[in-house]
């Protein structure tokens, strides 16, 4: 399935926390154009309270903040985040800060500038995954370092062999295997020696 | 008795790259003035207050507020490329003011403070890209002035022609008023595109116009030329050269409607039976008869009142009937396409069922599922031929 575009909004939900009837207002009218549906943040979600929303972006007012709850912060860490700031002081960006947002506007609200902090944030909250992602698969691979070296000196000792040369080995031998080179390199180093291909 | 007078400002520049829509513009807005200064059913008088920025972009914001400040207009009239209405958007939101908008825009923006009256990019680009799709080619070579209009008319424009397996063979793009237009001419011989997309505004439109004409004829080729933005006064100036473009808009010289006929006898009593109502100017006339109306029903020219009383008013204009959508306060009208021919003139081959809710940030357009026409746009009226 081919990914939405952030250009398109229609269909996505936001969890909309806004204290200003005048700004709230503003939300509401823009994102009934741009088809978004809306879910009000609740009062009652205090600490403790057990919050049922997934939202696919999340407007905070500042106002709201710094959040109390354990609840409160794990609504927002389901999606990506746009503050509202009210003030630009360096206490109030921190507070902002620890949101991790993926976008921002500055009150009071106009129409503009709305549909542009929603692209940036579902593209930003896209690319921060896709990093993510990446990063985990590397230090997945940086882990299983330690387990390759462990094989290449094995079959070095194994076959008397120099290190590249071991290397190139246990290399060509995954590939005729369909096996990673960590996964291989896991084999050697259980069995002792290098497995021979099936078949 | 003499009727109390309700101060107007008009932005149209009558100088500068875009001169010729900038006066076609001020003349349909103060034919429509005229007019409703002259009709019993108006219990005011519009006074308009001309402002010419010349072209000159920085100059919008100095009228803009000379107007606001010191005639203490409430509405104003005009503008025409979107650089120009960006530059006025922070004053008449910050001063509460409304600016009635003519032309057809790219869309992706709503202003509580204007009323869009020309065509959404659900009128003018989809019809067109779509029409192009089915009948003529997946494959467009763009060319067009450098700046928003352009940027995002070629945007929709790629997304629709990429989902359906189609190639955007080539974007060029040619700053204001520019002329040099052999290089790109050169290349469209040189590489024969089956249809050229040519969003130039101005006089780089018609200098192309005439140059590709020229080109193409010597080098024995039949390229079709696609616009969203071309009408009839601009096919005077570029002359026999621009017959034969597909053209999409709102409004046509040509179209079949009584309201439609009395406009343009009475332009051409005004004008000349030389001349030609524009699509933008013919625009600009509906935005007045729009405001005079909504001013007469609100009995006050507050704008809060005068936009609410506007909202979802039909007015039966000379492009048929327009009325503006209070959600985002543009207007529903009819998408038409037609071709431009030696004379001058547009043949209409396509026009909607029914008018047209606009859609200025595309959310009903699914690229995805392009090019099943029914699944992409589920406002879309089921087209007629126009005979």
């Amino acid at each position: 399935m081919s990914k939405p575009s952030s250009f398109s909004l229609r269909g996505r939900k936001a969890l909309v926390a806004i204290k200003d009837e005048r700004d709230a207002t503003i939300v509401r009218r823009q994102f009934e154009r741009l088809g978004i549906d809306i879910a009000i943040w609740e009062p009652s979600w205090e600490p403790g309270a057990n919050i049922d929303c997934r939202p696919d972006v999340t407007l905070i007012d500042d106002e709201f903040l710094p959040l109390t709850s354990a609840a409160q912060r794990a609504a927002l860490g389901r999606s990506p985040v746009i503050a509202l700031l009210g003030t630009e002081t360096p206490s109030r960006l921190k507070l902002v800060l620890d949101l991790d947002p993926a976008s921002f506007l500055v009150k009071p609200l106009r129409s503009a500038g709305i549909y542009a902090a929603l692209v940036l944030a579902f593209e930003r909250s896209e690319r921060t995954n896709e990093l993510k992602q990446q990063v985990l698969k590397l230090e997945q691979r940086l882990r299983s370092r330690r387990i390759v070296l462990a094989a290449v000196l094995q079959v070095m000792h194994t076959h008397a062999l120099a290190e590249p040369a071991a290397f190139a080995l246990i290399r060509r031998s995954a590939m005729e295997q369909r096996k990673t080179i960590e996964e291989l390199s896991a084999e050697i180093t259980a069995k002792g020696s290098l497995p021979r291909a099936a078949g | 008795m003499t009727k109390p007078s309700i101060p107007v400002g008009i932005i149209c520049s009558q100088h500068g790259p875009y001169q010729a829509m900038g006066r076609e513009i001020l003349k349909s807005a103060m034919m429509a003035v005229d007019e409703i200064n002259e009709q019993d059913e108006f219990d005011f008088a519009i006074s308009a207050h001309i402002r010419d920025p010349r072209g000159i972009i920085s100059e919008y914001h100095t009228v803009c507020d000379d107007l606001i400040r010191n005639v203490g207009v409430e509405h104003i009239i005009g503008c025409y490329t979107s650089a120009s209405r960006k530059q006025v958007l922070p004053i008449v939101e910050r001063t509460d003011r409304l600016l009635w908008y003519p032309a057809r825009y790219e869309g992706f923006e709503c202003s509580d403070n204007v009323i869009y009256v020309g065509a959404s990019p659900n009128h003018n680009v989809l019809p067109l890209v779509r029409y192009v799709l089915d009948n003529l080619s997946r494959e467009i070579f763009c060319v067009g002035s450098n700046y928003v209009w352009t940027w995002e008319t070629n945007r929709v424009t790629r997304e629709l022609v990429t989902a359906a397996r189609g190639k955007i063979l080539a974007e060029r793009l040619l700053e204001l008023g520019e002329s040099a237009v052999a290089h790109i001419v050169d290349e469209i011989v040189r590489r024969r595109p089956p249809v050229v997309f040519n969003t130039l505004v101005g006089s780089s439109s018609y200098d192309f116009i005439r140059a590709f004409h020229a080109a193409t004829s010597a080098a024995g080729l039949d390229i079709p030329m696609l616009s969203c933005s071309l009408c009839e006064p601009e096919l005077k100036i570029a002359g026999p050269a621009s017959a034969g473009c597909i053209t999409s808009s709102a409004y046509f010289e040509s179209i079949r409607l009584p309201e439609n006929q009395a406009f343009v006898a009475r332009w051409k009593a005004r004008h000349g039976d030389h001349s030609s109502p524009s699509v933008d100017g013919q625009s600009a006339y509906v935005a007045v008869y729009l405001l005079a109306r909504a001013l007469q029903r609100a009995g006050t020219s507050d704008i809060g009142e005068v936009r609410r009383a506007a909202a979802g008013h039909r007015y039966n204009s000379p492009q048929g009937p327009v009325w503006i959508d209070g959600s985002n306060n543009h207007c529903v009208l009819t998408p038409r396409l037609a071709v431009s021919n030696a004379e001058g003139q547009f043949d209409i081959f396509w026009e909607a069922e029914a008018p047209v809710k606009p859609d200025p940030y595309l959310t009903q357009l699914d690229i995805a599922a392009s090019p099943a026409r029914d699944a992409t746009l589920p406002n879309a009226p089921h087209l007629r031929v126009v005979k």
